[in-house]
């Protein structure tokens, strides 16, 4: 007597999974297998308009050639075309190797592009297999990704990009978002906010942090910078690094701005917004002082800081409400402890957001 | 006679030697044996009564046989004046100092008891002999197990000799529940075989299952371990090992207690564990002598380079081939650069390279010691490095397929690391022609058949199934402190599945 296999007699069960596979997977056939050895990697995509449509810049960033690694140039390729998928492909007959566009990880759209609408970008970068949505997203201010990207030389701007990078998780740096969350923004909230770079400096320039552009729609409505930047970062609770001067009577003190958080609150009269609540929890810490204040002076101290960053949110604000564009989210955030009234005004909040009284309490914990 | 009829195997001739027994016809059955002797006694020097003693050359113990058998016919005064009539029963109750003696009327179990070391002893007038086993006890002694060194436990492995190998496993379980029942297979080499078990633990089934499928052996020898293995497993065809097996004692007497059932054969230094479900092939005889941590770590160690010397050769190709941008943009950039210079594609790299490493391998191993270690330096090293610096190979293959060997190694079954090194080149291939999804669907019917498997009713997969309707008590993939393994995993049916208070 022996045991009767599990599976004996079933030899088509795999074929059928097989064949199942491959249907479920989308495969109407083998994927194209492609060498990497001959491929050129772009890292960095900027993206204009031109008289033929679109212009497209790509850039390898430094490559490495042989065992030893030895330093490349950057491969920088441009061309327009009508469409972006065009002048993607006529970037394909310009390079020696296969332009592979799945490592791109930064995309650079010009300021003209911006005012003229950033949706067919996203919108084909989303599309794209090999692209996606996950590239961190940059605005070239006072001028275009093309320059930009040119500007970075034969190191090409990746690095310095991803340094920005790097440095907005640490928090020394301006935010950064991924095209994804841009749209995502463009989508719900109807409007977003994007790092703006400038290029500064001749012949191989290094790009510059130069505040926030404001897409309005998928337009660009304006740049926030300065003081109205740092007001912007403490609406959406995520301030970079900041270094605040106070003159005190024992002389100036250095405050370290470590986190902020921001919870708006709406208020209603019947079911027409009556109010935005804003309170932002600071927390700092005293980096440089002569004589450490104590008692009356630490009041002085946090009364001063709270003023300072009150007007840093009222500046960011009295922008966004003229622009009519709430891209903290405030509206959107405050909504969730009412969603049956907002959900009355959600389509008209870009309107109230210009018309209803704001109200701004900061509160400072000096560690 | 027809084709088919002369290529039938011929039918097993029961008794194999029939007719009378007698001296003449044992030595006509012995005749062109050099090794068959007889020697003929006077019993007590009285040559009216006289006695053939024959035995095999180097069967027989030269000094038993002279100490037992000849010396007492020889000088024993009791013999000469016996009467006839009672000289085999004096013989067999003691005259004969041998500790054990049978009369025999048959020729087939004289003739078996001579090749097995007994010497016969004819009296003239009478056809019927007596049978004293004084069988000579050379044989390997007892050494390290060599596949299964131990760090840390007993450093006693089983030998060629069965009856060693039952006694080595006797004197760790005293119990007298402890059963050993013996199967003799092989047409030509009549290998005796033994199936251990322990009563009221093991399951019945399976000793009965085993026995049968024992019984049903019908070969001419047992000359390595696949002559029984490939007879007795449920697939034949499957590469996966379904009989583990160790070589060491302490660890077969562990897996009789966990209610499994032991097979030893003459002649093969190992013993087999039934049934054979996939987690044994990770276990090591250190696992429990280690802290529990400790050998939970290490098994998952095992279990994790299981899935990358599989996996590994075949995702290098799937994602460098088919999906690039699944890989880190700055490894991409290394894999890039140092794959320019490289004329070849990256599956056929990965493919030779992975053949490169089972021919360094083989040759290794089917060299001595020194020289083999040698070819495996030369092999490894200098080739590799030379072919990497001269742009053959790209390091990154190179560093994918040792990994993968490397990972290999870690397995405690050679049988399942040899499973894993085909199934390897399988699934590299399957990536090579639909890079992630072949290998998706290369997986997948790995899942398949190894869920199709079963060994002696029980299924392959059980420590991750429900398929034996049995609850296990503790996890496979780790070592539960010793107090809390209190279930035994081996049997399907058992009268006692707790192991301790």
């Amino acid at each position: 007597m022996r045991h009767a296999r599990v599976g004996g007699g079933r030899p088509a069960a795999p074929l059928l999974a097989a064949v199942t596979a491959l249907l479920l997977a989308g495969c109407s056939g083998l994927p194209a297998a492609r060498e990497m050895g001959d491929m050129a990697l772009l890292r960095t995509l900027g993206v204009d308009p031109s008289p033929a449509g679109v212009a497209v810049t790509g850039s390898t960033g430094p490559r490495a050639k042989g065992l030893q690694g030895d330093g490349e140039p950057a491969l920088t390729l441009a061309a327009d075309g009508a469409s972006l998928s065009g002048a993607c492909l006529a970037m394909q007959g310009q390079s020696d190797s296969f332009v592979f566009f799945g490592y791109v990880d930064q995309l650079l759209l010009g300021e003209k592009l911006a005012e003229e609408g950033v949706r067919p970008v996203l919108d084909y970068f989303s599309r794209n297999a090999e692209l996606g949505l996950g590239a961190q997203l940059w605005l070239v201010r006072s001028g275009s990704a093309r320059e930009a990207l040119s500007a970075g030389g034969e190191k090409g701007l990746d690095s310095r990009l991803e340094t920005i990078q790097n440095d907005s998780k640490m928090g020394i740096a301006n935010l950064t978002r991924t095209a994804g969350e841009v749209y995502t923004d463009l989508l719900e909230l109807g409007s977003a906010y994007v790092p703006a770079l400038t290029p500064v400096g001749e012949g191989d320039a290094v790009l510059a942090e130069q505040g926030y552009g404001i897409l309005k729609g998928d337009i660009l409505a304006g740049f926030l910078e300065g003081e109205a930047a740092k007001g912007l970062e403490l609406l959406t609770g995520g301030p970079s690094a900041d270094i605040l001067e106070i003159a005190l009577p024992e002389g100036q003190v250095s405050v370290k701005v470590s986190s902020a958080c921001t919870k708006s609150r709406l208020e209603f009269q019947g079911d027409a917004p009556a109010k935005l609540r804003l309170t932002c929890k600071i927390e700092a810490r005293l980096s440089e002082y002569r004589e450490r204040p104590d008692g009356q002076g630490l009041e002085h101290l946090q009364t001063a800081l709270e003023d300072r960053e009150r007007e840093r949110m009222a500046a960011a604000l009295e922008r966004l409400r003229v622009w009519g564009t709430d891209c903290a989210g405030l509206g959107a955030r405050a909504g969730m402890l009412c969603p049956a009234r907002w959900q009355a005004v959600q389509d008209s909040w870009p309107e109230w957001f210009g018309r209803v009284p704001v109200e701004i309490t900061v509160e400072v914990n000096l560690l | 006679m027809s084709k088919q009829e002369a290529n039938a195997p011929h039918p097993r001739k029961e008794p194999r030697l029939p007719g009378p027994l007698s001296l003449a016809r044992l030595e006509e059955v012995f005749a062109d044996c050099t090794d068959f002797s007889k020697r003929e006694v006077y019993l007590h020097g009285d040559r009216s009564r006289r006695a053939t003693v024959c035995y095999i050359d180097g069967q027989a113990r030269s000094e038993r046989l002279n100490d037992y058998v000849l010396r007492p016919l020889a000088q024993d005064p009791m013999l000469a004046s016996a009467p006839e009539g009672e000289l085999f029963g004096l013989m067999e109750r003691g005259a004969l100092y041998a500790h054990g003696a049978k009369r025999e009327t048959e020729m087939d179990p004289v003739a078996f008891a001579l090749i097995n070391g007994s010497c016969a002893l004819f009296l003239e007038g009478r056809d019927d002999c007596l049978v004293f086993p004084v069988a000579t006890e050379e044989k390997r002694s007892v050494g390290e197990p060599e596949n299964e060194p131990a760090l840390k436990g007993a450093r006693d492995s089983f030998v060629e000799s069965l009856r060693t190998n039952t006694s080595l496993v006797r004197r760790r379980l005293r119990a007298p529940e402890l059963k050993i029942r013996e199967h003799i297979v092989g047409r030509q080499s009549l290998t005796p075989v033994d199936v251990l078990w322990i009563d009221g633990i093991a399951d019945p089934d399976t000793v009965a299952l085993l026995e049968e499928r024992l019984d049903a052996i019908d070969i001419d020898g047992v000359e390595a371990a696949g002559n029984l293995e490939e007879y007795l497993v449920d697939s034949g065809s499957s590469l996966f090992p379904l009989m583990p097996f160790t070589q060491r004692p302490d660890r077969f007497c562990q897996g009789l207690l966990e209610g499994r059932v032991g097979l030893f054969a003459d002649g093969i230094p190992l013993g087999w564990l039934l049934p054979g479900t996939i987690d044994q092939f990770f276990k090591t005889g250190q696992d429990r002598a280690y802290h529990w941590l400790v050998a939970s770590a290490l098994s998952v160690i095992r279990w994790l380079c299981a899935l990358i010397t599989l996996l590994v050769p075949g995702l290098y190709i799937a994602l460098v081939t088919f999906h690039p941008e699944a890989i880190p943009p700055k490894l991409a950039l290394s894999i890039v650069a140092a794959k320019q210079e490289v004329p070849f594609s990256t599956i056929f790299e990965v493919l030779i390279m992975l053949l490169a490493f089972e021919v360094i391998q083989e040759a290794g191993l089917r060299l001595p010691g020194p020289i083999g270690a040698t070819v495996s330096i030369l092999g490894g090293l200098v080739v590799g490095n030379a072919a990497v610096e001269a742009h053959i190979v790209s390091p990154a293959v190179l560093i994918a397929v040792a990994i993968a060997g490397v990972a290999g190694y870690t397995q405690p079954s050679q049988d399942f690391g040899n499973a894993l090194r085909l199934w390897r080149f399988l699934l590299a291939i399957l990536a090579s022609v639909g890079g992630l999804t072949g290998l998706a669907l290369g997986c997948t019917g790995l899942i398949y058949h190894l869920a199709e498997l079963e060994s002696f009713g029980v299924p392959y997969l059980a420590p991750f199934t429900t398929g034996t309707r049995v609850p296990r008590g503790h996890p496979s993939l780790f070592r539960l402190p010793l107090p809390m393994m209190k279930w035994r995993d081996g049997p399907i049916q058992t009268q006692n599945r707790r192991n301790q208070k």
